[in-house]
């Protein structure tokens, strides 16, 4: 997958990548497929449009899925607080993780050539995307329970190693646009 | 009467006490790279990279961290944007076990 050289710093705010055309197209399609996860719940008939308007929402549970929870984890330990945390503040954190997926897909998408230049803030855009991607690949590879030895040995025809060879792309990609806008500040 | 209304000024102490504060707490995360949640930190606290990268390696080394303090309404702010970038955050009153 290491085809590109991952993002390099120019100048003083710009970072600078250039993609390949399967790497395009694994990076559009992940954004794609945690913007449609994040997407809200809609099987509430009962919602107040009003509520709805400023971010409210009648749901307050945890999500059932494993990788949505890891997402929009609760806030509280407490389970009533969690609930109340999450009445007034899920919706908006869907949208602005939405909204980071969505500037990595728009991006790759309107680029023809797959050059990609971001400022300071499309950088904290993607670097938010690409770790929900990570959290989401992470959750279904149970890297909590699987090491990394075990994740590199596993069989060339398990479905599993193509997810961990992406996985392992984007942390590389990542971790050398971290590196690019480190330079800049001072330890 | 006496016994509720004792609690309850427990309970506005409780709020406009500035010795009580509240804590948000990043919690250890076999995902995210070391680098980023230093990043994170320094992004999102401004804290310089010194500080963010020992708060970093508190997290990774004892499972968590506080990484800030303040009222439960710059709490939720803080965990609010944690979540946003992915870390694994939670909030209470600071005079809770961790």
């Amino acid at each position: 997958m290491n085809q590109s050289h991952g993002f390099t710093r120019h100048g003083e705010e710009l970072f600078v990548a250039q993609f390949s055309d399967s790497e395009k197209e694994v990076l559009i399609n992940l954004s794609q497929q945690i913007i449609e996860l994040l997407a809200e719940r809609v099987d509430h008939h009962d919602q107040d449009p009003l509520a709805a308007m400023v971010g409210i929402t009648v749901h307050d549970s945890p999500p059932d899925d494993e990788v949505l929870l890891r997402l929009l984890p609760n806030a509280y330990a407490d389970g009533v607080d969690a609930a109340e945390f999450r009445r007034y503040t899920e919706s908006v954190l869907r949208t602005k993780k939405q909204a980071h997926a969505m500037s990595i897909r728009t991006m790759l998408m309107s680029s023809e050539d797959g050059s990609i230049e971001l400022n300071h803030e499309l950088a904290n855009a993607w670097l938010g995307g690409i770790n929900d991607i990570r959290l989401a690949l992470g959750v279904r590879l149970n890297v909590e329970k699987n090491s990394h030895e075990e994740l590199e040995l596993l069989a060339p025809d398990d479905p599993m190693r193509g997810v961990y060879g992406v996985y392992s792309w984007l942390g590389w990609l990542q971790g050398n646009l971290l590196e690019a806008l480190m330079d800049g500040i001072e330890s | 009467m006496v016994k509720i209304k004792s609690k309850i000024e427990e309970e506005i102490n409780a709020i406009f006490s500035t010795d009580r504060p509240w804590v948000t707490i990043v919690w250890d995360d076999p995902v995210n790279l070391m680098d980023y949640v230093t990043y994170v930190f320094m992004e999102l606290f401004g804290y310089s990279r010194e500080r963010a990268t020992e708060l970093m390696m508190k997290v990774h080394n004892e499972g968590k961290a506080v990484v800030s303090e303040g009222t439960r309404e710059e709490m939720e702010h803080d965990v609010a944007r944690l979540h946003e970038f992915g870390l694994w955050a939670t909030l209470q009153r600071g005079d809770q076990p961790l």
